[in-house]
């Protein structure tokens, strides 16, 4: 498989791998091209953080249209257990079961097998490099945010 | 042979939470091991269907039950009621963990579950503590208090059994119900076994506090409500829900309706009028209000649906509670508030 060049952004030690092979939405989500849609998912970045990942629920049903950062869903994990929002306005068409049933794809597989929903959209979404900037320039405040809250 | 007081169903987290699995894993194995009490196993009570094969099991169980499940016991006794699976609710001494002593709860003035067979049904939240030790005492004093229940009521021990016979009599289980029930190891620990469950989302009504005012058959535009033969309020077409739209819940005057999934305790079926009762103060400075929230969460749907939004025209709710005499606002709730507290 022809591979655009990965990208890696260090978490500390850890390497979260920012794959060449799709775009991103600021709040952590991949799409990829699937067909005449896209599949969407959580990046190893928000994986990292929410760590082992134990329950995910959506608050909407699939073939519907969504805003940007509406919440849509649920995610509990060792870490945290978060609201999901839709990385921009577009339409949800199906989800993943898979994780629904056994959420572990998300950790163990989160760029492929782990994937959340398939999702059709017009926004603009950011390059690989456009979400290491992100990542770059949010990572001081997302330790910050990390320590204060585990204090 | 031992006569079993009473069965313990455990109803499964959806989530793989270690946690949670260890703690229902604990709970089996110590009533396994008890023989005071039969135990089961099930999927989340909510998820269930009104043909898996788990909610056959429980409608085929005769005598008391305890049930433990991640849910407000309001939520998962109305829930089973809803499913056929009636009888009185049990008083438990489990405290729930935002339960505030402080704040009177007012008597229900619902009409009240129907058909009630003579058992009790003791709903436990597993979610009120990390330790099975918390539930297996709660477990042991239920066992106990039914067992001076029924010596008070029949002092030699024939009549108990006689009791029993009658209980099986007054039902009519099915001969595939019989068998689960006469095995459930079959539906113990490890899943496997266990059919599979989608994820459901529907309202549950609490009769206890339900007055069938109909408030939530009027506002709900989706046709998940009717009426029963009595002409009482139901739940007819659960599946018809939207899922995520607690709007119905919102209109509720008497905080009846139930969706046991919603992240908003008051919603969840918390005890007490978590909603009413406390004051909130975000209402002052411009936050949305209950019923704005439902017409808003309203019109999101119907917009979904492809159908047109209603805002405010239909199905608004004609009354809400201490508002008979004066239309009362925030600051009357506000001042009354402040005077219940005894400054």
């Amino acid at each position: 498989m022809p591979m655009t060049d990965n990208l890696v952004f260090m978490m500390g030690e850890y390497e979260a791998l920012v794959p060449g092979d799709r775009r991103y939405a600021e709040n952590h989500l991949w799409l990829k091209d699937d067909g005449d849609a896209l599949k969407v998912g959580l990046t190893s970045y928000a994986v990292r953080l929410l760590q082992d990942v134990f329950f995910l629920d959506w608050t909407i049903d699939s073939d519907t249209e969504v805003r940007g950062r509406q919440e849509i869903g649920e995610i509990e994990s060792s870490k945290a257990v978060s609201s999901l929002f839709a990385p921009c306005d577009g339409h949800v068409l199906e989800f993943n079961d898979a994780p629904l049933e056994d959420p572990s794809a998300i950790n163990t597989s989160g760029y492929d097998e782990g994937w959340l929903y398939r999702f059709r959209t017009q926004a603009t979404l950011l390059s690989p490099q456009d979400y290491l900037e992100v990542l770059n320039d949010g990572w001081e405040d997302t330790q910050r945010m990390i320590k204060g809250q585990l204090n | 042979m031992a006569t079993k007081t009473l069965t313990v169903v455990v109803s499964q987290s959806p989530s793989k939470n270690p946690a949670k699995r260890h703690l229902e894993e604990e709970l089996v194995a110590a009533c396994m091991l008890d023989d005071t009490v039969d135990v089961a196993v099930v999927p989340h009570l909510y998820n269930l269907d009104s043909n898996h094969t788990g909610t056959l099991f429980l409608q085929g169980l005769r005598g008391h039950l305890v049930v433990l499940s991640w849910m407000y016991p309001r939520a998962s006794h109305w829930l089973l009621d809803r499913t056929g699976i009636k009888g009185h609710q049990g008083e438990t001494m489990l405290e729930e963990e935002d339960e505030d002593e402080d704040i009177e709860i007012p008597e229900p003035q619902g009409v009240g579950g129907v058909e009630l067979p003579p058992r009790n049904l003791y709903c436990l939240d597993l979610g009120v503590d990390s330790d099975p030790a918390v539930f297996l005492e709660e477990i042991a004093r239920i066992v106990e208090e039914l067992r001076s229940v029924a010596a008070a009521a029949a002092p030699s021990d024939e009549t108990v059994q006689t009791v029993e016979l009658m209980d099986w009599i007054s039902g009519s289980p099915k001969p595939e119900q019989l068998e689960k029930y006469l095995d459930p190891m079959s539906v113990l620990t490890g899943g496997e076994d266990i059919e599979p469950v989608k994820r459901r989302w529907y309202p549950v009504i609490d009769y206890e506090r339900c007055t069938n005012c109909m408030e939530c058959i009027d506002f709900c535009l989706f046709g998940v409500y009717g009426v029963d033969t009595l002409d009482r309020i139901l739940v007819e077409e659960q599946d018809n829900c939207k899922k995520g739209c607690p709007a119905c819940s919102r209109v509720c005057p008497e905080n009846a309706i139930v969706f046991p999934q919603h992240k908003e305790p008051a919603v969840a079926g918390a005890l007490g009028d978590v909603g009413a009762l406390k004051i909130d103060l975000s209402k002052l400075f411009g936050n949305i209000t209950g019923l704005d929230a439902a017409v808003s969460e309203r019109d999101v749907e119907l917009l979904r649906d492809g159908r047109e939004a209603v805002g405010a025209s239909v199905g608004m709710p004609k009354r809400q509670p201490d508002q008979d005499s004066t239309q009362r606002d925030e600051i009357d709730d506000l001042f009354d508030g402040l005077d219940a507290m005894d400054l």
